[in-house]
C-alpha cells in the first residue's frame, strides 16, 4: 500500500525516533511510505481548551498537507492526535476533499490490526512490557474494550498486534486503563493532580517488574517518562512502533 | 496568586486541588476508597449479561421522557392529585424554599427530618429554613455526619467519604457525647442510630428527595440503604418530597430498568436496601410534592448540555474519575462535584475553572448507567467558556499565541530547535524554573538532536 505519514508536532520535534520506527516498520512490511510536507499540529491543544477560533488555521494547515495526496492510507503513531485531527477536520471543513482525507486516517495500531495485519515477525524481542492503555486510543478509537464496558465480546487490538512477537511478555499495571494524567494543558494547569496521577501510573507500571512501559500515545509516554525519571523508577518508556520495528 | 481568586473569593479548581494534594497519604486513601466502589461496580455490572443493554434502555427512556417532558409532568401531577397528593411547582431555588417554608409554617413545624436530597442542597434549603427557626435534621448517616461537622457533601452518594473514622469519632465525641478516642464504626453507627431515633420520634414533618417520579402512577420512589426515608415519612403526619423536573419517568417498567442499574453502579449492590414507593398521604396526613425547575429548562435548550439531565445521580462517574479521586469533592465550586458536577455546575462556577478539572479520559461516559456523554459535555463547556471569553489559567492570553505558533512551520521549527538545544546543553537546574508546572513535578524531556522532518529530508527525500 501507499502510505502517507501523519507525524504530529510532538513526535516530529521531541520524539523523532518514534516517527523513524514507524516509517521503517511500514517499509519493512513492504509499503511505500511518503511524508507530505507542511504538517505542524492537529489543533488539539487549542480545541481541547475550547479555543476553536485559535485552532482553525493550524487544523486547516494539516488538512491541506494531505488534500490531494495520492495514497491509500494516512497513518499516525499517536492516538490522541489522530482522534483530534479527525474531529477537527470535520469541524472546520465539510468538503468532499476533507472527507476523503478523514476516511484514510488510521492510528498505527489500528492500521496494523484492521487494514494491513503483520503476517510474521522475524526477530524475537526478549522483554517484559507493561502496556499503557491510553484513554483516547481505548475509549475513542476502540483499540481495546475499556474496563468500564461489560459484555462478552471483549477485544484488545494492541495485544493482538504484538501477540505473535517471540519472547515478548505483555503485562498490565493495576487499574489497567486509568488515565495517566497528562491531558494536554491539564499537565500544566492542574499540575498537582496531573503529577499525582502520573506518579501513581508510573509506580503501577514499575510494580509489574516490566522493562518497558509501552504505549501508542507519545504524549502520555513523554509525561510518564518525566515522572519515571523524577522518581528514579527502574523502567523506561518505549513506543509500540519501536517494539514492532525491533521484531521485524 | 491573585489570579487564582475571583472577586467573590472563590478559588480555581487547580488551587483547591493543590491544597488537597499536599497530604498525599489522604489522597491515596481517598482515591483507594472510591476506587473500591468502582471495582464493586464492575463486579455487579459484569454479573448481568444484559448490562450494556440496560444502559442503552436507561438512556433511551430518559431521552424519551425529557423530549416529552411537559406531557409526563402533567400526567404525573394529575395522577398525584387523584391520589390525594398536593403538587407544587417551583421555578427556582428561592421559590422552592418559600413553598417548603410555607407548608411547614402552616403546620407550625419546628423540627424537620430529611433524607437523600441533593436538590435541597442545590437550593441551599437548610440554612433558609434554619433562618426561619426550623430545625432541619439530615437523617442519612453520611449526611448527618457532615451536617454535624457543618460541611456540605463531598460526594453525592457517600457524602462524608472524605472523613476518616477517627475524625468521625472525634466529631461524635464533641457533638453527641460518645467516648473520646473511639473510632469503631459499629460503636459510632449505634450512637448515631440512637441519636437519630430520638429525632425521628420527635419530628413534626419529614422530607425526602425523589429518585424517580412515576407519571402514570402518581407515585414517587426513594432509595435509601438505612431505611431513614421510611422512618421519616411514616412517623409524622406531614411528608414533603422535592424533585427536579428531570426525575419523572413514564411508568413502572422504566423504574424497573433504572432501579437495576442505580445501586449496582453506585455501590455495587444488586439493589438499594430500601426502594420505597409513596403514592399518597397516610391516613389523616398530608403528602406534598414540590417539582423544581431551577435552570433545568434552560439547560435543555442546548442539545449537548440537555443530555446531562439523563443523570440518575448514582455517583459512578465520581468514583471512576481519576481527577475527582485525587482532588476531593470540595475543589469543584459546586454542590455536586466530579464529572456530573462539571456538567450541571459549570455555569455556576465564577472561577470558570471546573470544566478544566478533567483530562477528558472518557471513563465517566463509559461508566454512566444512562450513557450521559460526560466528556463531550465537559469539552462543550470549555467551548462555551472560550466563546464567552471566560478562560481560566491565562488561556485567554496565551491561546491566540499558541494558535499562531502551531500554524507556522517556520516559527515552530526555529523555536523548537532552540528549545532542543537548550534542553541538551543547559543543565536541568537552570531550565527548571522556566519550565513551569511541567518541570516542577517531572524531569524535563531528553531532547533529540534534530526533528523527524530534518532526518527525513536527509535520509529519504529524493
Amino acid at each position: 500500500m501507499k502510505i502517507a505519514l501523519f507525524i504530529p508536532c510532538l513526535v516530529n520535534q521531541m520524539m523523532p525516533e518514534v516517527a523513524i520506527a514507524t516509517l521503517t516498520l511500514l517499509e519493512k512490511l513492504g509499503h511505500e511510505v511518503i511524508f507530505p510536507a507542511g504538517q505542524t499540529c492537529c489543533g488539539q491543544p487549542m480545541t481541547n481548551s475550547g479555543c476553536f477560533d485559535e485552532a482553525k488555521n493550524t487544523t486547516l494547515k494539516l488538512l491541506n498537507a494531505f488534500k490531494g495526496v495520492d495514497c491509500d492510507a494516512i497513518v499516525c503513531p499517536a492516538a490522541s492526535c489522530l482522534v483530534a485531527a479527525k474531529e477537527n477536520f470535520h469541524e472546520f471543513d465539510g468538503s468532499q476533499e476533507a472527507q476523503e482525507v478523514i476516511s484514510k486516517l488510521y492510528e498505527l495500531t489500528e492500521f496494523l490490526h484492521d487494514i494491513a495485519p503483520i503476517k510474521t515477525f522475524s526477530r524475537p524481542v526478549a522483554a517484559k512490557i507493561s502496556m499503557q492503555m491510553s484513554c483516547h486510543g481505548i475509549r475513542m478509537l476502540n483499540l481495546a474494550t475499556p474496563t468500564e464496558q461489560m459484555g462478552k465480546q471483549r477485544f484488545n487490538k494492541v495485544e493482538a498486534v504484538l501477540g505473535n512477537i517471540a519472547g515478548l511478555e505483555i503485562v498490565y499495571p493495576a487499574r489497567i486503563d486509568e488515565c495517566c494524567g497528562f491531558g494536554g494543558t491539564f499537565a500544566v494547569d492542574e499540575g498537582a493532580v496531573s503529577a499525582k496521577m502520573g506518579k501513581d501510573k508510573a509506580q503501577a507500571h514499575a510494580a509489574t517488574g516490566a522493562k518497558y512501559v509501552v504505549g501508542f500515545d507519545p504524549s502520555c509516554l513523554l509525561h510518564l517518562d518525566g515522572m519515571i525519571r523524577r522518581q528514579k523508577l527502574p523502567i523506561a518508556t518505549r513506543h509500540i512502533a519501536q517494539i514492532i520495528n525491533d521484531a521485524l | 496568586m491573585s489570579e487564582l481568586y475571583t472577586a467573590s473569593g472563590s478559588k480555581v479548581h487547580a488551587h483547591k486541588a493543590d491544597i488537597f494534594c499536599r497530604d498525599e497519604t489522604r489522597v491515596d486513601w481517598h482515591s483507594k476508597a472510591l476506587w473500591a466502589l468502582r471495582e464493586k461496580r464492575d463486579r455487579a455490572a459484569g454479573s448481568l449479561p444484559e448490562w450494556e443493554q440496560l444502559r442503552l434502555l436507561g438512556s433511551q427512556l430518559k431521552l424519551h421522557t425529557l423530549s416529552h417532558l411537559a406531557q409526563y409532568l402533567e400526567q404525573f401531577e394529575q395522577q398525584c392529585l387523584s391520589n390525594g397528593i398536593k403538587v407544587h411547582w417551583a421555578n427556582d431555588a428561592q421559590q422552592h424554599n418559600e413553598i417548603v417554608h410555607g407548608i411547614l409554617a402552616k403546620h407550625k413545624v419546628k423540627k424537620l427530618v430529611k433524607s437523600k436530597s441533593m436538590l435541597t442542597e442545590e437550593c441551599h434549603m437548610n440554612p433558609y429554613l434554619e433562618r426561619h427557626g426550623i430545625e432541619v435534621v439530615d437523617t442519612d448517616l453520611g449526611e448527618r455526619i457532615i451536617q454535624l461537622a457543618n460541611m456540605p457533601p463531598s460526594h453525592i452518594v457517600v457524602p462524608a467519604i472524605h472523613m476518616k473514622k477517627e475524625e468521625v469519632g472525634e466529631l461524635f465525641h464533641q457533638q453527641l457525647g460518645t467516648k473520646a478516642g473511639e473510632s469503631d464504626p459499629l460503636y459510632l453507627t449505634r450512637a448515631a442510630r440512637a441519636h437519630l431515633r430520638e429525632k425521628f420520634l420527635t419530628a413534626d414533618a419529614a422530607m425526602t428527595g425523589v429518585n424517580m417520579a412515576i407519571a402514570d402512577q402518581g407515585a414517587i420512589v426513594v432509595c435509601t440503604n438505612e431505611g431513614n426515608a421510611d422512618m421519616g415519612a411514616n412517623l409524622p403526619k406531614l411528608q414533603l418530597h422535592s424533585m427536579g423536573i428531570d426525575k419523572v419517568v413514564p411508568n413502572m417498567d422504566s423504574v424497573g430498568v433504572l432501579l437495576r442499574t442505580l445501586a449496582r453502579n453506585a455501590t455495587g449492590q444488586p439493589i438499594t436496601t430500601y426502594s420505597s414507593f409513596y403514592r399518597g398521604p397516610q391516613e389523616g396526613g398530608e403528602m406534598h410534592v414540590i417539582i423544581v425547575d431551577n435552570g433545568r429548562t434552560e439547560m435543555m435548550k442546548d442539545k449537548i448540555l440537555a443530555e446531562s439531565l439523563k443523570c440518575i445521580r448514582c455517583g459512578g462517574c465520581l468514583n471512576t474519575c481519576p481527577v475527582y479521586r485525587r482532588s476531593g469533592g470540595y475543589s469543584y465550586n459546586y454542590t455536586i462535584p466530579g464529572p456530573i458536577g462539571i456538567a450541571v455546575g459549570a455555569k455556576h462556577d465564577d472561577t470558570n475553572s471546573i470544566p478544566w478539572a478533567c483530562t477528558l479520559c472518557g471513563s465517566c461516559t463509559y461508566v454512566c448507567p444512562t450513557m450521559v456523554p460526560l466528556d463531550k459535555i465537559i469539552a462543550h463547556h470549555r467551548r462555551l467558556k472560550a466563546d464567552a471569553k471566560r478562560l481560566p489559567y491565562g488561556k485567554g492570553g496565551y491561546m491566540p499565541l499558541v494558535g499562531r505558533f502551531m500554524a507556522s512551520e517556520t516559527l515552530m521549527n526555529t523555536s523548537m530547535s532552540a528549545a532542543r538545544l537548550a534542553l541538551r546543553v543547559l543543565p536541568g537546574s537552570l531550565l527548571k524554573p522556566f519550565s513551569g508546572a511541567w518541570g516542577k513535578y517531572r524531569e524535563l524531556p531528553v531532547a533529540p538532536e534534530s526533528s523527524f522532518a530534518s532526518w527525513y529530508n536527509k535520509n529519504r527525500s529524493r
